[in-house]
């Protein structure tokens, strides 16, 4: 059933029927994809609806109008998405902006509804999936309408629909495989009967040529038929061959016979003249002989060539020339006309796929036959037309012609229609031998010269073209290997990482730019375009979530070793390196060690207990000037209403607020302060190393941890380049140099630190509350709420 | 006219040689390629006629080299095969003409006289066919005696024809010999010319057959 290059039924059933499987699953996958949409739109709708009615509740109307203060649960719920990016307004609807980003999308056709409405859109070049709630609100003016507005980009939902969309059709594909397998089985039990007549046919002995028997079942009795009726005409056509045989046989023995007969005769012949007449007469005889014997090698030669595939590009023109010019040498073509007509056919335009010797063959024979059945003075013409399709090759003659009534039978073997014209009756069977091997038609008809008119029709082969297409090489224009870092944290303590990184890749330079945290952000925002960095560090997680969140970021694939723990990394676009905890820096002097209180709650007790000790001579970040500072504070306050007590406690105190840690640690170290609250830990601990005075003070129930970051801007020249400065800073070797060589502190801790600082977190690592990297920290971000927040501060502090 | 026989079946040999020299020709007969190429080296024929399948060396070769050394005699292949491969390599071995096996007498001594004319045409001066005889060097065509009065082309065109007996010729091969390449010659003047030649030389044996569409082939009358 299956053959070398041929088809398989069994493999072309399986194939519809794969065929009909895919276009079903096709149509089911339709559908699947919309309903894997909306279920994974369902849960993450619920967070933003959740998110939205969470902000909704906490807009106020106070005497200076309405208000919001952000909750920090609402970026929270979202930041249970670790992947998308988030966007949020609140306004009045047809009015003005509360908070948040005042140029979101909104359908025109919105009516301010206590139900959630969800959309989607693009915005600032990302999908979107927004939801819009509103609530009334009694107001001065009346009652208002007020809208919340949350987006979230759509990358969690797309992947979530891709993988339950890819888990059902794999499932559904599944099935259709096992499907398939039934209709495997089914088609080789329907085939059975073909695979009897197979088995039938190929243990025949060559010589048995009757029927197939069996009772086929209705859709192969065709095929059965046929095998069949194929026997029948193949049990003719051998009768046909024996006939064949023995009329060659017969043929060629009665034309020998005669020759011998004539020639005994003459040998025994007494008188000459009677010999000569014998002599003539077995001349005459051989020469039908020569002839017949001719044909009949032609005949097999034809027969033999059209078996096999050697058909080639053949100019017709030019070998019919050929030919014709061969035939005019023999004398016996001297007293006929002959003439080619070749119809103006151009070079080229005669092209057909033939074998050039078996169509010698039949045009000799051809002409041969003029000659021989017409006068010693015949007009034989030859023309030669091209079709669009077809090369037309005519041969004419002013022969005596074939009659109608015999034209079918003419090209059969051994019917010579002429008795006395010397015809072996295989002239015109070559020529249809020839024309069967060729593909070609042959037809017999009379001729416009009155005689027969044989008309062969080949094939045209036409001319193809090739299209070499040349593949374009276009190499990339060389670049200077230049990484522009914008950083906001001290040349110093980057150098020696920057040092390493250039020793590493020598073809690369380094440009270290140093900013301000606000600056940086500003400056990231300003979208102006030169000048842009390759990476983008800075200690301000919040400002850097925030222009991360604003899509400005590149998605890097890191490699496996160099990943970061999960709270130091967002959406694959941003990555913290550094473990910089906040401490307290206590003069050992004004405080002891074991005085020290073990938590922020003991701290607040402490300090109110102790309050004209103390006065003036507490230190802590200007929240006001400091990012880090506003940070720790705004981290601090939510891990309970204690941190507002303390404020509070601090302010009575007197607190002294700074710019930076360095200051602080300054301040302690000249007996201004008792102690510093909330240093960064890292650079406090290497001013501390070398002042014999202080100590580093950690508490025991929680420790605001904050991590320096990097990010690739997506207009980065080098991004590659910057993947690998980032890589660099994960790997072994980059935390290694931060924790030897720079006063910062590695984020991926090795077994032994060395420092004072470092055996300090090792002793006490559960403490430790990394600042995660989520929307999280844009809650305190929004405008409203840091205005809050910074007058409950100020309150505080009594200023 | 002297020949050479290459066949190396005895029988058909001996026919063969039978006829010829009852037709009056004085024939040598070889069995060996390679005595064969040996004797074609020393000795000068009118005519070759060469079997392919000998013992020593095969017909192509002999013929191959003897067209080596620049030798033109005329020579005509004899073979069995009948397929047109072989015609090819024979002509383009520089064969003359060929003949497929078994032979007629008469249309071997056919192609042997309009062979030998053609030969004869070309190397000696004076050319004679019955009433016509064709001075090359005086480039003067005399029938029974007479001046044919042919003009300057119709000279140049029996020479040609003469020089390409039994050879089928197109009508742009005659052109291409009788014009310069300035004459720009119309395919129309060749067949005029040949039509005036043809009525001129009525009354001799030479014939110009016109074969539409295909040019025109000279030949002898009285070779039939």
């Amino acid at each position: 059933m299956t053959g070398s290059g041929g088809h398989s039924l069994q493999r072309r059933l399986l194939v519809t029927m794969a065929l009909g499987f895919v276009i079903l699953l096709m149509l089911i996958s339709a559908l699947l994809w919309t309903y894997a949409r909306a279920s994974a739109n369902r849960p993450h709708d619920l967070l933003l609806a959740g998110t939205a009615l969470s902000i909704l509740e906490r807009i106020s109307v106070g005497p200076d109008g309405a208000t919001v203060d952000l909750p920090n649960s609402a970026m929270e719920i979202l930041s249970l998405n670790p992947v998308d990016r988030v966007l949020y307004r609140v306004f009045v609807p047809g009015g003005r902006n509360l908070t948040g980003a005042a140029d979101l999308p909104a359908p025109s056709d919105l009516a301010p509804s206590a139900e959630p409405v969800f959309f989607e859109d693009a915005y600032g070049g990302a999908q979107f999936r927004f939801v819009i709630q509103s609530r009334q609100l009694s107001t001065a003016e009346g009652r208002q309408w007020f809208a919340v507005q949350i987006g979230q980009t759509v990358e969690l939902r797309n992947a979530e629909q891709l993988s339950f969309f890819a888990t059902s059709l794999v499932g559904l594909a599944g099935l259709s495989l096992i499907g398939l397998g039934f209709v495997w089985v089914a088609i080789r039990t329907s085939l059975a009967p073909l695979r009897q007549v197979a088995a039938d046919l190929a243990q025949r002995e060559p010589a048995d040529l009757g029927r197939v028997v069996g009772t086929p079942p209705r859709e192969i009795k065709g095929l059965f038929d046929a095998i069949n009726g194929f026997i029948e005409r193949l049990g003719r056509n051998r009768a046909l061959t024996e006939t064949f045989i023995a009329d060659v046989a017969h043929q060629t023995r009665t034309s020998l016979s005669a020759m011998q007969g004539h020639l005994s005769l003459a040998v025994d012949a007494d008188d000459p003249a009677q010999m000569r007449s014998r002599l003539i007469k077995a001349d005459r005889q051989a020469t039908r002989t020569v002839r017949l014997t001719n044909q009949l090698l032609a005949n097999a030669m034809v027969i033999h060539r059209s078996d096999r595939s050697n058909l080639e590009p053949v100019a017709l023109r030019p070998l019919v020339r050929d030919i014709l010019a061969e035939m005019l040498r023999d004398s016996r073509m001297r007293h006929i006309s002959l003439s080619f007509l070749d119809g103006g056919i151009e070079a080229g335009q005669d092209m057909i796929l033939g074998d050039a010797v078996s169509i010698r063959e039949a045009l000799r024979n051809l002409i041969e036959n003029a000659v021989r059945h017409g006068p010693p003075d015949n007009t034989v013409t030859i023309s030669l037309d091209a079709t669009d399709t077809e090369l037309v090759l005519k041969v004419e003659d002013a022969g005596p012609g074939i009659a109608e009534a015999d034209l079918s039978r003419a090209t059969q073997r051994f019917t010579s229609l002429s008795e006395n014209s010397m015809g072996s009756g295989l002239g015109l069977s070559i020529v249809k031998a020839v024309t069967d091997g060729h593909g070609a038609d042959l037809s017999l008809g009379r001729s416009s010269l009155g005689g027969l008119g044989v008309t062969l029709i080949f094939k045209r082969l036409l001319a193809v073209l090739f299209l070499v297409l040349c593949p374009v090489w276009s190499g990339t224009p060389a670049q200077a290997d230049t990484l522009v870092i914008h950083s906001a944290t001290d040349t110093p303590a980057m150098q020696p990482l920057i040092e390493a990184f250039e020793s590493r890749m020598p073809e690369v330079d380094v440009e270290y730019v140093e900013f301000q945290t606000l600056d940086l952000y500003r400056a990231m925002l300003a979208e102006a375009d030169t000048a842009r960095p390759d990476v983008v560090i800075s200690s301000a997680m919040d400002l850097q979530v925030d222009l991360v969140n604003r899509g400005l970021a590149l998605r890097t694939q890191l490699s496996v070793q160099s990943a970061p723990p999960n709270w130091a990394v967002w959406r694959s676009e941003l990555f913290g390196f550094t473990f910089e905890p906040a401490v307290v820096v206590y003069d050992t002097r004004a405080i002891s060690k074991e005085e020290l209180p073990v938590s922020h709650r003991e701290l607040a007790t402490f300090v109110r207990d102790n309050e004209e000790r103390f006065r003036g001579r507490i230190g802590t970040y200007d929240i006001a000037q400091s990012g880090i500072g506003y940070l720790y504070a705004t981290q601090d306050s939510l891990q309970g209403p204690q941190a507002l007590r303390l404020f509070e406690v601090l302010g009575r105190a007197d607190l002294k607020t700074y710019c930076c840690t360095s200051e602080m640690v300054e301040a302690t170290a000249r007996g201004e302060l008792a102690f510093a609250f909330n240093a960064i830990g890292s650079y406090a601990a290497a001013q501390v190393a070398s002042e014999p005075n202080l100590g580093l003070h950690f508490f025991d129930d929680y420790n605001l941890v904050m991590t320096r970051t990097a990010f690739i801007p997506k207009e980065a020249r080098q991004a590659e380049l910057g993947a690998r400065f980032i890589e660099f800073l994960l790997s072994r070797e980059g935390q290694r140099i931060i924790a030897d060589k720079t006063p910062l502190l590695p984020l991926i801790r090795e077994s032994e630190q060395q420092s004072l600082i470092g055996r300090e977190i090792q002793a006490r690592l559960g403490t430790f509350l990394p600042i995660r990297l989520t929307p999280g920290l844009l809650t305190y971000l929004d405008e409203l709420k840091r205005n809050d927040f910074m007058s409950a501060w100020e309150t505080s502090l009594r200023r | 006219m002297r020949m050479l026989l290459v066949e190396d079946n005895e029988d058909l040999a001996e026919t063969i040689l039978d006829r010829l020299r009852a037709e009056g020709h004085s024939v040598d007969h070889e069995r060996d390629g390679n005595e064969a190429n040996e004797l074609l080296r020393h000795f000068k024929f009118d005519i070759v006629l060469l079997d392919v399948n000998l013992p020593g060396r095969s017909g192509y070769e002999v013929l191959r080299s003897l067209r080596n050394r620049s030798d033109e005699t005329p020579v005509i292949i004899l073979t069995a095969r009948s397929q047109i491969d072989d015609r090819v390599i024979g002509l383009d071995a520089g064969a003359d003409d060929y003949m497929i096996k078994p032979v007629d007498f008469r249309e071997l001594s056919a192609r042997c006289r309009v062979l030998a004319r053609r030969r004869a045409g070309a190397a000696s001066n004076i050319f004679t066919a019955g009433a016509l005889v064709f001075d090359r060097a005086a480039k003067q065509a005399k029938i029974d005696g007479r001046d044919a009065q042919l003009r300057a082309r119709e000279i140049q065109l029996l020479e040609i024809m003469i020089d390409n007996m039994g050879r089928m010729l197109t009508k742009e091969d005659v052109a291409d010999r009788l014009y310069s390449f300035e004459e720009a010659p119309s395919l129309n003047a060749v067949e005029q010319l040949v039509t005036r030649l043809r009525r001129k030389l009525e009354g001799t044996p030479l014939v110009i057959k016109t074969a539409r569409g295909l040019g025109y082939i000279a030949y002898l009358a009285e070779d039939d």
